[in-house]
């Protein structure tokens, strides 16, 4: 990546300089006058050090600037004559300007990684918030009945311990996929870390997501429509297992008089298009396009913010398949209801 | 009385999942002896001679992996259901190619543990030769392998296998309950030295699920563990 850089720096150097110095050339033909030919080169040297990294290229530009103009626009012409005063303040005012600029560039450059991580920071924050409050909303129940149990095991019935304990279990089930969501987002890691991509049978991954949601949701029936053909498709498949089940329990609690839900897989060119839509309530206007990232943009979690297991299972989403180099999306349908849709690319 | 009931031993160094493992246990009339260290383990492994092994992974002196290596090494046929908080596939494809009979990953329900202890305690009663506690035929559901005379059907309807295909359901029949690693589904069918890998298995899966019938979702004989193997279900 850094060979990359530098040979895109030197092209760009060589070939300001050399347009300018014909430009020079023709400008001279046509104006009778070398006033502009100093000027015009200390653009190029403006140019070469805002457009390149660091100050090499900047400071090469103008030492060349000076021997081009020595050489071909002052006398002796096409010759070199280093050493009258006028070449080396013409030197020294080129140089100047390179360093000048190449330090205002990299300031900015600076500032604007600065920003990024400083961006990234309070998203980071934002999720730790966001999570840490809806941790204690669930552990508060688990503390308070079992407390509740332990303090009055003789006087409490039966029935309300058993009422207790259920809710316990409850909320310890929604604990274990908070953190199955937080699970996944550590080993999406880093944005540089590549994720360890496995060929996956689609058919075998469907059925693992289907086996998994019934176990959570035994009432609601998924209408699966996948090609009848063999599908591999390389990929996490821990990771995208907890999209689809994310998604189809986003349905689940949050799709209001769903009575369908689909799972179709379709196969295009050299893409697999994944789409789970339901027939529900569909997404509120406001909330669309907020819907992947509402989560982590929140600055102040609502004072209930209870269940909002919703906001973080779809980031993580997005985050997966961002992470899989592909993009979600979520819409509504015509017919009522919302869509959420993504593609992998097949093996090849 | 005692002395009818297999006995378990659970090593795991968090003792709040010790305690609940080993009431849901004593609950269901197995009788548990606990240990907190690798070490420890393989001691009172050889001291008490236990049915069956509940396995921690992440024990504070050693690696559990190091415990079913020095088991296996000892040609200790015993089985060994590991539990894993780890949530990578690798590290239970590796515990199962050591020797582990099963991994449940935590956290897990108490049906879930009852229900592969059950199977791990039955698998190991037949692993001598299955076959032939099965009266020479294997049922599951409408599934029935008869192995002498090599056909398979669905609800009486015979089904066509090739060579291949018959290999790989047999296999997972003997080992009904069992997760099977990928690498030696390979091993077993296609022999030691084939490079043909995971790809040909899968693709002779996906046939085998076609024949019988099987769609998405519908879990009635195969179990996908995705990226580890498959599991023949057991009931």
């Amino acid at each position: 990546m850094n060979n990359t850089h530098k040979v895109r720096d030197a092209f760009f150097t060589f070939s300001t300089l050399i347009i300018l110095l014909f430009f020079n050339i023709w400008m001279q033909e046509i104006f009778d006058t070398k006033t502009l030919i100093p000027m015009i080169f200390v653009l190029g040297v403006f140019l070469v050090s805002l457009k390149t990294q660091g100050y090499f290229w900047g400071i090469t530009a103008s030492l060349l600037s000076v021997l081009a103009v020595n050489y071909a626009f002052t006398y002796p012409y096409y010759a070199f004559d280093l050493i009258s005063p006028e070449c080396v303040a013409s030197a020294v005012v080129m140089l100047l300007v390179a360093i000048l600029t190449g330090t205002l560039t990299t300031q900015i450059k600076r500032q604007e990684k600065i920003k990024a991580e400083t961006e990234k920071e309070r998203m980071r924050a934002n999720l730790l918030r966001a999570v840490s409050h809806d941790l204690r909303t669930p552990l508060t129940t688990i503390y308070g009945s079992c407390s509740a149990i332990i303090e009055n095991y003789d006087t409490l019935h039966k029935a309300q311990q058993l009422k207790l304990l259920g809710e316990i279990r409850q909320d310890s089930e929604w604990l274990i996929r908070m953190v199955e969501n937080l699970l996944s987002v550590t080993r999406i890691g880093g944005k540089n870390v590549e994720i360890s991509k496995l060929p996956t049978v689609l058919e075998e991954l469907i059925d693992a997501v289907l086996v998994k949601f019934h176990k959570r949701c035994p009432d609601q029936q998924v209408q699966v429509d996948i090609p009848e053909d063999f599908i591999s498709i390389p990929m996490d498949a821990m990771l995208i297992e907890q999209v689809l089940i994310n998604i189809l329990e986003n349905a689940v609690d949050h799709a209001k008089g769903m009575t369908e839900l689909k799972l179709t897989v379709t196969t295009e060119n050299a893409l697999a298009l994944f789409c789970i839509s339901d027939n529900g309530c569909g997404i509120a206007a406001d909330r669309i396009d907020r819907i992947f990232t509402g989560y982590l943009d929140q600055e102040i979690v609502p004072a209930d913010g209870r269940r909002s297991n919703m906001g973080i299972g779809l980031s993580v989403c997005a985050a997966i398949i961002k992470a899989h180099g592909s993009e979600i999306h979520a819409g509504n349908n015509e017919t009522g209801g919302a869509s959420f849709y993504f593609s992998l690319e097949l093996e090849s | 009385m005692n002395n009818n009931r297999y006995k378990i031993l659970v090593i795991e160094d968090e003792s709040n999942i010790r305690s609940f493992a080993k009431a849901i246990l004593e609950a269901n009339q197995y009788q548990v002896i606990t240990s907190d260290t690798c070490q420890n383990g393989i001691m009172m492994f050889s001291s008490h001679r236990p049915d069956l092994v509940l396995l921690d992974l992440g024990l504070p002196d050693r690696d559990g992996l190091e415990f079913i290596r020095t088991i296996r090494s000892l040609q200790e046929a015993t089985p060994i259901l590991v539990l894993s908080a780890r949530t990578g596939e690798t590290d239970k494809v590796e515990a199962l190619d050591l020797g582990a009979n099963d991994y449940i990953t935590k956290p897990f329900g108490t049906a879930e543990l009852l229900a592969r202890v059950r199977v791990a305690l039955r698998v190991s009663q037949y692993s001598g030769n299955p076959s032939l506690s099965l009266d020479g035929k294997f049922f599951l559901h409408d599934l029935m392998i008869d192995y002498d005379r090599r056909i398979v059907s669905i609800s009486g309807n015979e089904i066509k296998l090739t060579q291949t295909e018959y290999n790989i359901l047999v296999l997972l029949a003997k080992h009904t309950g069992k997760v099977l690693t990928y690498a030696f589904i390979i091993r077993e069918v296609w022999g030691p030295s084939d490079d043909g890998g995971v790809k040909k298995l899968q693709v002779n899966m996906a046939n085998l699920r076609k024949k019988m019938g099987i769609k998405p979702g519908d879990n009635r004989y195969i179990i996908n563990e995705l990226g580890v193997g498959y599991r023949m279900c057991e009931e």
